[in-house]
């Protein structure tokens, strides 16, 4: 081993608490704090613009029992398309315009990551929602508008958080596929510890990217609690929900948001 | 016009004509690109792919090895499910334990997965493993959710017709559920294929290492071989295992037509 090697080694990190506590040479990655900022930034304004188109489309198109087949189709095109391939493609197509790296190649890709979940499981909650009470509903007089606002979407609340929160951990976990196409946000640390084979670097990446996915996705959990109307709140495996809605829907986290394409 | 009609209507129409609205803001942007651009640097060059005579051998190699990871961590997958989904089924306190352990897998980020593992794996090694660990929730659950569906009348002729436990769930559980859990498979296989993407980072091959070599060498062509071949692939792995699901579950076709 050379002498400037041995050198490099002496003044590295010997352990990952210790890279983490250090912080003057992060001068090409970016301090953590403001990657956590711009990865929960990028992350938050994706997931509120897919659920901003998905979840009205969705439940007006549900509550018109309209488009059903087209709906499934293209919910399962977007599900197949590997998001890797969207930013790549995004980020390219946004330099060659000089729009640079950042940050509309990976916000797009993340709406497009968060929008079949989201749309996949308002439709089915809204359009499974209790036939009985929707039908009260329209005896008692209450227009469509009505009849959607307030017996069909707060019926449907538990589905569609639980989908929002699967959703929300998928955007920011994914997020991190933005430092492969020159982004910025915590994967930096990821790409950059395997470009130069810092172990610890790359160690500290993927902690803090899976620390920040779950904190969210524990943050989330807790909240929903708050949102959902108190009579649903054992949640999806409410005893009208596993009797109605199709034996594959009846587990905490809908089936239908799984299986999005990082 | 019923209120139902005039909601879809209005609703298909901005739908309609936000992404017209896009559509002209886009190509707007794109055609702004100076022509000289066009010309020297254009978006794909066909001569890449059909005038180069390395192509074809390095698109076929570099489809093999995604196929192989592919297909080896899926595999891997549905064996471990299945042995967890019949532990879960015969010892029902399993079930949360299993299913919090499996979604806190598939919380983990596929990027910090791989770049973990492979400080202490050989490359392949680490991206099977986590692989293989992404299809644990998808599969366990479809299985879990396949058979507890299935009808309590089903189970109950099974039971009068004197069969073993064992032989119910050969030849009645495993069967009726076997549509839920033919799609648990191809949901795993499909989510894998754009995983399988990422794990270039640990130089693997496979599609993905066009995309970005494309982007480093800012060689648009390649990037768009890259992109357009793993969709295909992932949109054919799709329809070939739909496939396989209407061929194993013909009794399917004629009840449920969904």
């Amino acid at each position: 081993m050379s002498a400037a090697a041995l050198l490099a080694q002496a003044s590295d990190p010997t352990n990952l608490w210790q890279w983490l506590s250090t912080s003057e040479e992060r001068t090409v990655t970016g301090d953590i704090p403001s990657q956590v900022w711009v990865t929960l930034w990028h992350s938050v304004l994706a997931f509120v613009v897919a659920a901003a188109i998905a979840i009205p489309l969705a439940a007006f198109l549900a509550h018109a029992r309209r488009a059903e087949v087209a709906s499934t189709w293209i919910v399962n095109l977007g599900r197949v398309i590997p998001t890797v391939t969207i930013v790549g493609l995004l980020a390219l197509i946004s330099l060659r315009n000089g729009f640079g790296f950042e940050p509309w190649p990976i916000v797009i890709a993340l709406i497009l990551l968060a929008l079949p979940p989201l749309y996949a499981n308002t439709y089915t909650a809204v359009r499974d929602a209790l036939p009985e009470a929707v039908g009260a509903a329209r005896a008692m007089g209450l227009t469509e508008m009505q009849i959607l606002r307030r017996v069909e979407l707060p019926l449907a609340t538990p589905l569609i958080l639980a989908a929002s929160r699967v959703a929300l951990t998928q955007v920011v976990a994914t997020e991190a596929l933005a430092a492969l196409f020159g982004g910025s946000g915590l994967g930096r640390y990821i790409t950059f510890g395997l470009a130069n084979r810092d172990t610890f670097e790359v160690q500290a990446g993927a902690v803090l990217v899976a620390g920040l996915a779950m904190t969210v996705d524990l943050l989330f959990w807790f909240v929903t609690r708050f949102i959902v109307p108190k009579p649903l709140r054992p949640a999806p495996a409410s005893r009208h929900a596993v009797q109605r809605i199709k034996p594959t829907q009846s587990i905490t986290i809908p089936i239908n948001s799984l299986g999005g394409t990082p | 016009m019923s209120t139902r009609r005039k909601v879809t209507l209005v609703t298909l129409a901005v739908a309609l004509v936000a992404l017209v609205a896009f559509g002209i803001w886009a190509v707007g942007r794109i055609s702004e690109l100076d022509e000289a651009t066009q010309a020297t640097n254009p978006l794909f060059r066909w001569e890449y792919l059909f005038k180069r005579d390395r192509t074809p051998g390095e698109l076929w190699e570099a489809t093999r090895q995604h196929l192989e990871l592919t297909i080896v961590s899926v595999a891997i997958g549905t064996v471990l499910s299945a042995v967890l989904a019949a532990l879960i089924l015969r010892f029902h306190w399993l079930r949360g334990i299993v299913f919090t352990f499996a979604g806190f897998l598939y919380t983990i980020p596929s990027l910090a997965l791989f770049a973990v593992l492979v400080t202490y794996n050989t490359n392949w090694t680490a991206a099977v493993i986590a692989l293989t660990s992404y299809t644990l929730l998808i599969i366990t659950r479809n299985i879990v959710a396949g058979i507890d569906g299935v009808p309590q009348a089903a189970l109950d002729a099974a039971d009068g017709l004197g069969m073993s436990r064992i032989q119910r769930l050969r030849k009645v559980e495993v069967p009726l559920a076997m549509p839920v859990i033919l799609t648990g498979v191809r949901v795993a296989t499909v989510t894998i294929v754009g995983l399988v993407g990422i794990s270039v980072v640990i130089q693997l091959g496979g599609l993905a290492t066009y995309i970005f070599d494309g982007f480093k060498r800012t060689y648009s062509t390649v990037l768009v071989l890259g992109t357009v071949a793993m969709v295909l692939l992932a949109v054919s792995l799709d329809l070939l295992l739909r496939g396989v699901e209407r061929l194993a579950t013909p009794w399917a076709r004629r009840s449920a037509a969904r």
